[in-house]
């Protein structure tokens, strides 16, 4: 599974430079986030703590990056399926060690990769209030309850940017918020017959 | 001055007089009118259908369509008004009278009235401003296969589509609901429902 180049498995063993086990854990998890390679700052950070170049420190986060997804994107879940990606000249302890890294932190990373991908606008919050409506124009005296719903929305981009967030107010009769709640039981019956399958 | 129920106004002395012109009109054409009335209160955008009502019953009746207009222009004042005040038949019938309508024609009129108060009221309720009105919801859910992150999962997402009037148009509003934010939302909204049916 040559998905890797040979330069990159030679970047990666920079990080036998690194002063403790925990050097590398913090370098390979700052690694994880799309364009941490670009972000100058981690790089910098990376270089200093190896003692090496700016392009080497760029090179190993470049490389580990594209390891750690694809062990998420595979869902590889043990050693055995980690460890055979190395090459055979690899360092046999820091084989180990990343591989250690990786399994401690794809649950996590898989887990985000879910939470991050692509989607509709995120229903994140959701608040309501029942008025009653005592007169109007066209009644100067009447009792009818009305429902308020507010809905908060995220939509969180997927490539760059930072979410932007809008709410929806909206207003609900007593036989519209019937007829909602007809739907989503009808959602909730939906959904239980496909979990039974 | 006189003392209406259905307005607090002093109302021109054109419409009391058009009032006691109603006498004129023999049963069967009260009852035929009334008809016509009821049947514009009942679908008040149809007022192309109610001026040609009008218009026929002056050609069949042999008089001019134009005074009859304003004859039945003055007469909706005082169902628009008993409306607004949730006035009862009695209270309607009280006013005709007030106004000069004889016996019979006021105790038609203020029957009719009573037959048709329950579908009026709903309407002038139906009319009522509503901000942003929730008019339509479609789903559909289904589960994610892989990404571009992750070759294989299946996690399942439910989306929502609300179509929300506002003013002349309407919006739609895209969102998508992870299943335990679902099963809030559905709790949230029977809450709601739990406390609609309390004033109810």
């Amino acid at each position: 599974m040559a998905f890797l180049t040979e330069d990159q498995f030679t970047a990666l063993q920079l990080l036998l430079k690194a002063p403790s086990k925990d050097a590398v854990r913090q370098i390979c998890t700052e690694s994880y986030p799309a364009g941490a390679s670009k972000c100058q700052s981690t790089v910098e950070k990376t270089a200093n703590a190896l003692s090496v170049s700016n392009s080497e420190a760029m090179q190993l986060l470049t490389a580990f990056h594209m390891l750690s997804h694809h062990v998420v994107y595979q869902n590889l879940t043990s050693p055995e399926q980690i460890l055979p990606i190395f090459p055979e000249s690899f360092h046999s302890n820091l084989k180990n060690l990343i591989t250690k890294i990786l399994l401690e932190n794809s649950v996590t990373w898989r887990n985000e990769a879910l939470s991050s991908q692509i989607s509709l606008p995120k229903l994140v919050d959701l608040e309501w209030r029942v008025d009653m409506k005592t007169a109007s124009d066209s009644l100067s005296r009447m009792a009818v309850p009305t429902c308020l719903l507010q809905m908060k929305l995220q939509d969180t981009p997927c490539i760059s940017g930072g979410p932007s967030e809008s709410t929806v107010t909206m207003e609900l009769s007593k036989e519209t918020l019937d007829t909602m709640i007809d739907g989503l039981g009808r959602i909730r019956d939906q959904l239980s017959t496909v979990a039974r399958k | 001055m006189l003392q209406l129920h259905f307005t607090n106004d002093t109302l021109p002395d054109h419409v009391c007089t058009d009032f006691q012109n109603l006498n004129k009109f023999s049963e069967q054409q009260f009852v035929r009118l009334t008809e016509i009335l009821y049947q514009f209160l009942l679908e008040p955008k149809e007022s192309e259908r109610f001026l040609r009502q009008l218009t026929e019953f002056a050609g069949e009746n042999g008089m001019s369509a134009g005074p009859l207009r304003a004859l039945m222009k003055s007469v909706l004042i005082l169902p628009h008004g008993a409306l607004k005040r949730n006035l009862t038949a009695e209270q309607v019938k009280a006013d005709l009278l007030s106004l000069g309508l004889n016996e019979d024609k006021a105790t038609h009129f203020s029957d009719q009235w009573r037959i048709h108060y329950p579908v009026l009221s709903r309407l002038a309720v139906g009319q009522t401003l509503m901000v942003n009105q929730l008019v339509d919801m479609e789903w559909k859910f289904g589960v994610t296969v892989g990404t571009s992150e992750l070759q294989k999962t299946g996690n399942i997402f439910l989306q929502l589509k609300l179509v929300i009037r506002k003013g002349n148009k309407t919006e739609n509003v895209y969102m998508e609901l992870t299943l335990p934010q679902f099963y809030n939302f559905l709790h949230e909204m029977e809450r709601a429902k739990a406390s609609m049916d309390c004033f109810s």
